[in-house]
């Protein structure tokens, strides 16, 4: 008996074991790594200046300097507010476009539903750099789209607008980008929804609004909790699309993050946005549990 | 006009929008202008390009290493992750399995450099850059053998048991059967994830080890000729062609696994 | 037999991937194809390039653990930050026969006394460029940073002028404009070219650092702050392509930044060898000419100027004429606090939607309020609505 135990056990260590400290090493670590950085002093060239040393007029140690600089001014923390209002106006444009298709893929015959979904994961199987890339091409000033919506603009006397290099643009990639992440939850939710209700309500003498309002949409909260999840989070960090289609006012967490580290030679304030970034995320995870959580109680 | 044409009509705009893009890219690989603004003619000339643009086939060769090497590796790793998670419940490992598919990428590019400069020391390169791949693919692997096995019924390993079978043969001859679509599933997620991320490999990526993410990026940050379309066409082959061959092997872990 | 063969093939293909390399990490568009392959066959070797588009960006690689750069080609004040830093290897100068092709004037400068670490490469200067059928229908000025910061040049090319993505050069354009030396640092000078900046941003398409190039050669962007070998560059493609415009750089009167760039060897280079092959080789005056002739960058080469073509030679904007020289400075380090000063700056200017942008703020405040009421109300609602729903 004594020896099964101790077999469990030796099994269990040996499946858990390597993977947990795998991630322990470069996920866990690295991440303890960082909050020390947001403690310390940046180099004198980049980098991290010395942790402990006994160099006279130079600055060792850790410190709450950078958290300060932080807080000191309000800009950082607007940006962060404007980082929320991108990803916030991403998840609904996704939520929007995403629903009705997720319905109607729930509601076509059941042999059609597969490839319906394929279809909206193959643009996502190609590189996200080339699906940006696209809407350069796209919303070039001198391409077929730019020029039709100008020209469309041009009748209400509007002055012609550049589309490219624009929050705009940076909306749209976004969007672009993480449009499947939306579908694909409320796909699955959709899709386990029992018809029977929907005809009872019919029967109740509901209406088709109030059959969706009432009965469709409620249902399908958890995938629109967990959608919403998948686009805004990550948008939240992005810093790619910005940096190419955005103008000159397009700057959200992730390109300051980049630039702390890839720009500026500022390691400690890159560390300190990254557990900002992180504790706002965290927050954000934590009451989309909570709400979800309150959904399925009910 | 009633509801489902109403569905239909969005729902035609959405795919239109989802695909449109795409299109574009490709016919505009065919474009015979450099500056690949308007367009000018047909030409095959940008893949001819291509194969003879020696950094861009080394970028490919670097990805492919890359999304093999990390690919097994995350595979080995996140099946074990789901094997464990499933069958003893750990607490802490869920987290740890999870959070670095959750998170938004830069955090975990960002404290990779730092944790690789400061406390390893590494020059990075191949090795900085799989060791990174490798921990965020963990995650996707075990979501999906996870799911593989919760679907299981749980009377057939206890079967096994019963009929006298060693921890090690009840996995050999019951359990790694039954996950083997998850396993080869999450294997070939892997694999794109790899081959597809630029985010964080741009933060770990060392002098003279460039993937093709990295290059389509420098190209469409400095100049952009119809040679990224070329590049852009092919890449979407490949990962065409890799979900096709997922959906045969797996139909319903893939599914599964994007749930 | 067929093992051996193996073999061969196995050490044939292991020779050919540990073939000479040499890695150079260089400013994008600065070296000519034909430049490269030359040197190639020269030293039977390859030369493999990465490129930067700032200063700033190459020091920041580096100090992120970028590793293995044989050569690089920074600006004057990023040579001294480098040498300050240890990270250089000094020059073996037995092996650069041809450093004394070097014009005396750009040897032995204060950020390299006696040119231990550096040889010159060749300079830029940060200028405007424009597209000049559009800019003289436009009737506008094209000598002075006015037309980049002034709204009542702007309005008539909104949209159509981008600028660099260099905090270092923008605000350098912003304090000469204002009539400052670009290496002030009083804080107080900064802010007011940070405000004139912001009060300009509205009117521009973009920062960019690189593709400009192609934006003026297209004709999206007719007006742009950049680095005139780039501008050069546009020129001549406009000109292949055909177009109907042609592109022009002009140094702008209130003066401009001038950037000496300098091969220096990496310490962490594994070819020091091919390294100083490779200066030598950039230093002879035909191989150094091609710089001029194709990348259109100002050559402190005196072995080059034979071989450069006489209308670069003569082009003011290439070879700035002493009067002009007077108006040009080099740009100096910063330290690390005025670094965060700066980058605070640069977050302000790339954060502020104009001069009065409280409207804008106050929108994002009642969307995202909007937002936070929607999804309370919404938890409400569901808390309220369940037990109502069990009750019936």
């Amino acid at each position: 008996m004594i020896n099964l135990l101790n077999t469990t056990r030796v099994t269990k260590w040996l499946v858990s074991g390597p993977p947990f400290l795998y991630l322990t090493l470069f996920f866990l670590l690295p991440s303890l790594i960082m909050v020390v950085a947001s403690f310390r002093y940046p180099g004198d060239y980049g980098g991290l200046a010395p942790l402990f040393g006994v160099e006279p007029g130079k600055e060792t140690g850790l410190t709450l300097e950078t958290y300060r600089f932080f807080f000191s001014d309000f800009i950082y923390t607007q940006i962060f507010i404007k980082s929320f209002g991108v990803a916030m106006a991403s998840t609904l444009v996704c939520l929007l476009m995403a629903y009705p298709l997720a319905l109607l893929i729930a509601h076509s015959p059941r042999k059609h539903r597969d490839f319906m979904v394929l279809l909206v994961i193959l643009p996502f199987a190609s590189n996200f750099l080339i699906r940006v890339y696209a809407w350069m091409i796209i919303l070039g000033p001198q391409s077929a789209f730019s020029l039709a919506v100008n020209h469309l603009l041009g009748w209400f006397g509007i002055a012609p607008v550049p589309l490219l290099f624009s929050s705009f643009a940076v909306l749209v990639g976004m969007v672009y980008v993480h449009l499947p992440f939306m579908v694909l939850p409320l796909y699955t939710n959709l899709e386990k929804h029992d018809p029977v209700l929907l005809d009872a309500a019919q029967d109740l003498g509901a209406n088709a609004w109030n059959r969706f309002w009432k009965v469709t949409w409620p249902l399908s909260l958890p995938g629109v909790y967990s959608g919403a999840a998948l686009v805004f989070i990550p948008v939240l960090g992005m810093f790619a699309i910005p940096d190419i289609l955005g103008g000159t006012g397009d700057i959200l967490i992730g390109n300051l993050i980049k630039d702390q580290f890839l720009g500026t030679r500022d390691w400690p304030f890159g560390s300190t946005l990254s557990i900002m970034l992180t504790i706002a995320v965290l927050l954000l995870a934590g009451i989309t549990a909570m709400i979800s959580r309150q959904g399925v109680r009910q | 006009m009633n509801r489902s044409s109403w569905l239909w009509s969005i729902s035609a705009l959405v795919y239109a929008f989802l695909y449109v893009p795409l299109i574009i890219v490709v016919v505009y690989s065919f474009n015979d202008s450099r500056l690949n603004a308007e367009w000018v003619g047909f030409t095959l000339n940008w893949y001819r390009v291509l194969f003879n643009d020696e950094q861009m086939i080394r970028a490919a060769v670097n990805s492919l290493t890359i999304a093999v090497v990390s690919g097994l590796v995350a595979t080995a790793l996140g099946t074990m992750a789901g094997i464990a998670i499933h069958r003893y419940k750990p607490k802490l490992l869920p987290f740890m399995v999870i959070t670095p598919v959750a998170m938004p990428e830069i955090l975990l590019g960002v404290s990779l450099l730092l944790f690789f400069i400061q406390v390893m020391n590494l020059t990075l390169g191949m090795l900085s850059i799989i060791i990174a791949h490798i921990t965020f693919c963990i995650g996707f692997v075990a979501i999906v053998v996870r799911a593989r096995l919760a679907g299981m019924d749980e009377s057939i390993f206890e079967a096994a048991r019963d009929l006298g079978a060693t921890p090690w043969q009840t996995f050999k001859l019951v359990t790694f059967p039954l996950i083997m679509p998850g396993v080869i599933a999450g294997a070939l997620m892997s694999f794109t994830l790899s081959i597809d991320d630029f985010v964080i490999t741009f933060f770990t990526v060392g002098v003279g080890v460039s993937t093709l993410p990295l290059q389509i990026y420098s190209m469409i940050k400095i100049a952009v000729t119809p040679e990224v379309n070329a590049v852009s066409t092919l890449l979407m082959l490949l990962t065409l062609t890799t979900i096709i061959i997922a959906s045969k092997f797996a139909p319903d872990t893939l599914r599964g696994a994007m749930k | 037999m067929r093992t051996g063969l193996l073999l061969v093939f196995l050490l044939a293909s292991g020779s050919a991937l540990a073939a000479d390399e040499l890695h150079l990490y260089n400013w994008n568009n600065y070296i000519s194809e034909g430049t490269v392959e030359r040197f190639e066959k020269f030293c039977n070797c390859k030369l493999v390039q990465d490129y930067y588009g700032d200063n700033e960006e190459m020091l920041a690689k580096l100090a992120a653990g970028a590793t293995g750069y044989d050569i690089i080609v920074p600006t004057q004040n990023a040579v001294d930050s480098l040498i300050k830093q240890n990270a250089l290897k000094p020059l073996d100068k037995s092996l650069l026969p041809n450093l004394k092709n070097i014009n005396p004037e750009y040897l032995n400068l204060d950020f390299d006394p006696g040119n231990k670490y550096s040889v010159p490469y060749a300079y830029s200067t940060t200028v405007i460029g424009y597209n000049e059928q559009k800019l003289q229908e436009l009737g506008l000025p094209i000598d002075t940073w006015a037309v980049i910061f002034e709204p009542e040049y702007l309005t008539k090319v909104k949209g159509r002028v981008t600028v660099l993505d260099s905090q270092r050069e923008l605000m350098a354009a912003a304090m000469r404009y204002l009539g400052y030396s670009i290496n002030d640092t009083d804080e107080e000078k900064w802010k007011q070219a940070r405000d004139l900046i912001i009060r300009a941003k509205p009117y521009w398409a973009a920062f960019n650092a690189q593709s400009y190039i192609k934006e003026l050669t297209v004709g999206n962007i007719w007006l742009a702050h950049g680095y005139s070998n780039d501008f050069f560059q546009a020129a001549l493609d406009a000109k292949k392509a055909a177009r109907k415009f042609t592109i022009n750089w002009r140094i702008p009167k209130e003066g401009a930044v001038i950037g000496m760039d300098n091969m220096v060897v990496h310490k962490s280079g594994p070819r020091q060898d091919l390294a100083h092959k490779f200066i030598n080789f950039m230093l002879e005056g035909e191989n150094s000419a091609e710089l001029t002739n194709f990348i259109g960058a100002g050559n402190p080469n005196a072995a080059a100027l034979p071989y450069i073509k006489p209308e670069i030679a003569q082009n003011p904007a290439i070879f700035p004429n002493p009067e002009t020289i007077k108006h040009l400075e080099f740009m100096k380090d910063l330290d690390r606090k005025q670094r965060r000063v700066m980058s605070r700056m640069w977050t302000e200017i790339k954060l502020k939607q104009g001069e009065d942008d409280s409207t804008y703020w106050k929108g994002l405040a009642v969307l995202l309020g909007l937002f936070v009421f929607a999804v309370l109300g919404l938890a409400a609602y569901k808390g309220l609505a369940a037990p109502r729903r069990h009750a019936t």
